[in-house]
């Protein structure tokens, strides 16, 4: 799944622990989920579109099945 | 991240495995030795306390982690089981058909087997994430 976790993230000029921080899941899992190696679960995904104000769809794009 | 403080779990793990290690180094031989069979037990036994306190402490640090991390423990403790499993009940088997020579005494090794394989697995599970550092 394509996601614009990392281009939200550098807008708010926030290091990927930030975000981390914030969405209380590790650093690694940040990364992974914007590196599209990892799908966030929907709690997850809801609580980044609430931290960033957007819904779900603005920042995750399903991949081609 | 507050719920992870990797410098405590490790440090709690090193104190269980000393604990651990000393009472088999001390208990294991007094056991031989001692005519009383309950005696013989409870010291036979004794490790198990620091062992169990290690397990503990392996569930909590997984109740902690997040969604990734509780995903691959899951895979890693899946794969462990499954490959020790199998790797027993072959044991098994050339025991019972004597093709091998085994005693009880192999045992003791399915939970270092357990804890080997688990953590190779996790390492290489953790890997595709983007790796998961240490802990």
């Amino acid at each position: 799944m394509k996601n614009r976790l990392r281009e939200l993230r550098d807008r708010h000029a926030w290091s990927q622990g930030d975000l981390a921080d914030q969405l209380d899941v590790s650093r690694q899992t940040v990364n992974a989920i914007e590196t599209g190696k990892y799908d966030p679960s929907l709690p997850l995904a809801f609580r980044i579109a609430r931290l960033f104000r957007m819904n779900i769809e603005s920042i995750f794009e399903p991949g081609k099945e | 991240m507050s719920r992870y403080l990797p410098s405590s779990y490790r440090m709690q793990m090193l104190l269980l495995m000393a604990a651990y290690l000393g009472l088999v180094l001390l208990g294991l031989p007094l056991a031989k030795n001692s005519s009383s069979l309950p005696l013989k037990a409870i010291l036979t036994l004794v490790p198990l306390l620091p062992m169990f306190g290690a397990l503990w402490l392996i569930a909590r640090q997984i109740m902690r982690s997040d969604e990734l991390r509780q995903r691959v423990h899951l895979v890693a403790l899946s794969v462990a089981t499954g490959v020790v499993s199998a790797l027993s009940l072959a044991g098994g088997f050339l025991a019972a058909t004597h093709v091998v020579d085994l005693d009880g005494d192999v045992l003791i090794w399915v939970m270092p087997a357990l804890g080997l394989v688990y953590g190779v697995t996790q390492w290489v599970v953790g890997r595709r994430y983007g790796g998961l550092g240490c802990n």
